[in-house]
């Protein structure tokens, strides 16, 4: 058989196509699953939120943090449901991490606050008791580039068609839009959010830097790290 | 026997015996753990498997020579010998092919194992384990505390601290958290006089309205609520015993006590969450079982001394 095969260039080829073909299949099926569409619920980012999340890229936040919760009691007791492929429907890239010198962040933003990051970011082992993560004081004072996650978000709309303007189905059936306006218009919305995080955050210095229009790394970093549920 | 057969042999013993007199002389007791014997053991057998593995290669470098048959086809003068397969080899390789064709369409997809749903038996388990152990929990204060005191150790104490007191580096200005070592902060009082309140649970009179005492009266009334409502009872409170009562112990379905942690309105903050004056305090429904919920309330009634 191997033999006559070797002589037939034609049906060789044929082969090679079914066995390469087969292998593709299977890796490439699996993604029209309902399992690997975007969870009911997962929305994309707002300007703001995209804002904190570069600014956690940018001070690896991800090298001892983690954000994949695995179906084990212990870890659901801790940090809530186990994570599904997709809820990363809309990170890009995805902050998996591979270690926990820290807990898994997951899902903080339903049993952490806007004043408790504040007060934490700011001086861990004040907060913690022991803490080893390190203080982020400049965050207090650095200004988060709007304009970048603004840019980064009318890209993936654009290229990779992620649903920012159109209703998105929400767990108890009613939708949700998250807009994207034009850069101006999102400039003064990111604003506005900021105001409130502000404002909860008990931080005359930061409502001061927010109030002459400019939004300070932290409150973008923590409008992220509310988002994460 | 072969000179290099020989060698073989000295060459093993020799390093059995160099490694010997490393280790024997250290006083390694050889029948006290069985892990040293079997380590000595395999140490002997990858040396010997290695060298004569080795010699038999070396060997047949030196003395091979072509034979066999030669297959029929041959391209430009080259040849090739038959190699059949080993015959076990053969029979294992296409049992496994149907072993496969069974285990990928049958058996995997008919029967699959399910990391989820390993995952909800394990729950499941934890349940009913959960359930059977602290059925009578209740009935025993000190474990039921102790176990208010495990939950608030790890659900509460990064916002409330360890012993409960909020974390308050310099004065109430800087709580992280409600300090639940005594019933309320003054500026939790403050805050909630003059914006009102409406979110433990209170709903028939529309919660606590705003504006119930003003100017110096706010100062005074958050002094002495703070502090237990000890000493000299101010005239302004004649404002809030309509709800609160006389004695500041509240009114079933209307107001809260605002003496002691009263359990109706603990297990209200526990499952909603609360913001205030100090900051944001999130909902533990869905995170803590009902047990865990009541056993946390009993611990928090605990730390202000309140029954
Ligand atoms: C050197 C490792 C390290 C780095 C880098 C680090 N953390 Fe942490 N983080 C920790 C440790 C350890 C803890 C646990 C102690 C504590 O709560 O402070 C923690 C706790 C936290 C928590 C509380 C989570 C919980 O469930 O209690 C948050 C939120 C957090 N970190 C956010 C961040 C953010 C945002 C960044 C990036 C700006 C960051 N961390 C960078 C080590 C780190
Ligand atoms: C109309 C009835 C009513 C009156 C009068 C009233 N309260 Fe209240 N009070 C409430 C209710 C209801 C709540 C619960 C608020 C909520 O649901 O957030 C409350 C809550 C409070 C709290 C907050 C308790 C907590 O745990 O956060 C304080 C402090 C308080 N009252 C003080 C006062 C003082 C001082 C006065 C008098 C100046 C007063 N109240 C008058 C109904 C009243
Ligand atoms: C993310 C931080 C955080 C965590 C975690 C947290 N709390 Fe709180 N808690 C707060 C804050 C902030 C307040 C004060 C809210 C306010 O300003 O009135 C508070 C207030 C309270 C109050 C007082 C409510 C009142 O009106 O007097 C109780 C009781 C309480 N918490 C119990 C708990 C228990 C029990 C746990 C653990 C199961 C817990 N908290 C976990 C932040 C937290």
């Amino acid at each position: 058989m191997f033999s006559w095969l070797e002589k037939n260039p034609f049906f060789f080829a044929v082969g090679v196509f079914l066995v390469i073909a087969f292998a593709g299949l299977v890796e490439i099926l699996p993604n029209f699953a309902q399992a690997s569409r975007p969870v009911v619920g997962t929305k994309p980012y707002t300007v703001l939120e995209l804002a904190g999340r570069h600014v956690y890229i940018k001070d690896s936040c991800n090298a001892c943090h983690s954000q994949l919760i695995r179906p084990f009691k212990a870890e659901t007791d801790r940090y809530g449901s186990y994570s599904l492929s997709g809820e990363y429907a809309y990170d890009r890239p995805f902050l998996w991490g591979s270690k926990r010198t820290g807990p898994d962040l997951m899902r903080v933003g339903n049993y952490r606050t806007t004043d408790w990051h504040a007060n934490h970011m700011w001086e861990p082992a004040k907060t913690v008791a022991g803490s080893i993560m390190p203080a982020y004081k400049h965050m207090y004072t650095n200004v988060a580039d709007i304009d970048t996650a603004w840019a980064e978000a009318e890209t993936v709309r654009k290229v990779f068609n992620v649903p920012y303007n159109t209703e998105i189905p929400l767990q108890d059936g009613t939708t949700a839009v998250v807009e994207l306006k034009d850069l101006a218009a999102e400039k003064t919305k990111a604003l506005e959010e900021a105001a409130v995080i502000a404002k909860d955050m008990k931080r005359k210095d930061i409502e001061a830097i927010v109030s002459e229009g400019k939004i300070p790394e932290i409150v973008a970093l923590i409008a992220y790290l509310n988002s994460l549920k | 026997m072969n000179k290099i057969v020989i060698f073989g042999i000295v060459f093993t013993l020799a390093l059995l015996g160099v490694v010997f007199g490393i280790v024997g002389g250290k006083d390694v007791d050889m029948s006290g753990d069985m892990v040293n014997f079997y380590s000595a053991v395999a140490a002997v057998l990858i040396v010997s498997i290695t060298v004569f593995v080795v010699i038999k290669y070396v060997n047949q470098m030196q003395n091979d020579t072509a034979s066999g048959e030669l297959a029929e086809h041959n391209w430009d003068g080259i040849g090739e010998y038959k190699n059949e397969l080993p015959t076990g080899w053969a029979i294992m390789f296409i049992i496994l092919i149907g072993w496969y064709i069974y285990y990928g369409l049958v058996k995997y997809p008919f029967n699959a194992y399910s990391q989820i749903g390993e995952y909800n038996e394990e729950v499941a388990e934890y349940n009913k384990k959960f359930a059977d152990t602290f059925a009578n929990i209740k009935n025993d204060p000190a474990k039921f505390l102790a176990m208010g005191k495990s939950v608030f150790n790890v659900n509460c104490a990064p916002c409330h601290g360890n012993t409960g007191d909020g974390l308050a580096t310099a004065g109430e200005e800087t709580l992280k958290a409600a300090n639940l070592t005594h019933r309320l902060d003054a500026i939790t009082v403050k805050n909630v006089i003059e914006n009102g309140s409406n979110q433990l649970g209170y709903e028939a009179m529309g919660g606590m309205p705003a504006g119930m005492a003003a100017g110096d009266d706010v100062h005074t009334l958050a002094v002495y609520i703070a502090g237990g409502m000890s000493g000299e009872k101010p005239a302004a409170y004649a404002a809030c015993a309509s709800c609160h009562g006389e004695d500041g112990m509240g009114m079933e379905g209307v107001a809260p006590s605002i003496k002691t942690f009263d359990a109706n309105m603990v297990a209200y903050v526990l499952s909603h969450g609360k913001k205030g004056a100090i900051g944001k305090m999130p909902s533990f429904a869905g995170i803590l079982n009902d047990t865990q919920l009541e056993a946390a309330a009993a611990y928090v009634q605990s730390l202000s001394g309140a029954k």
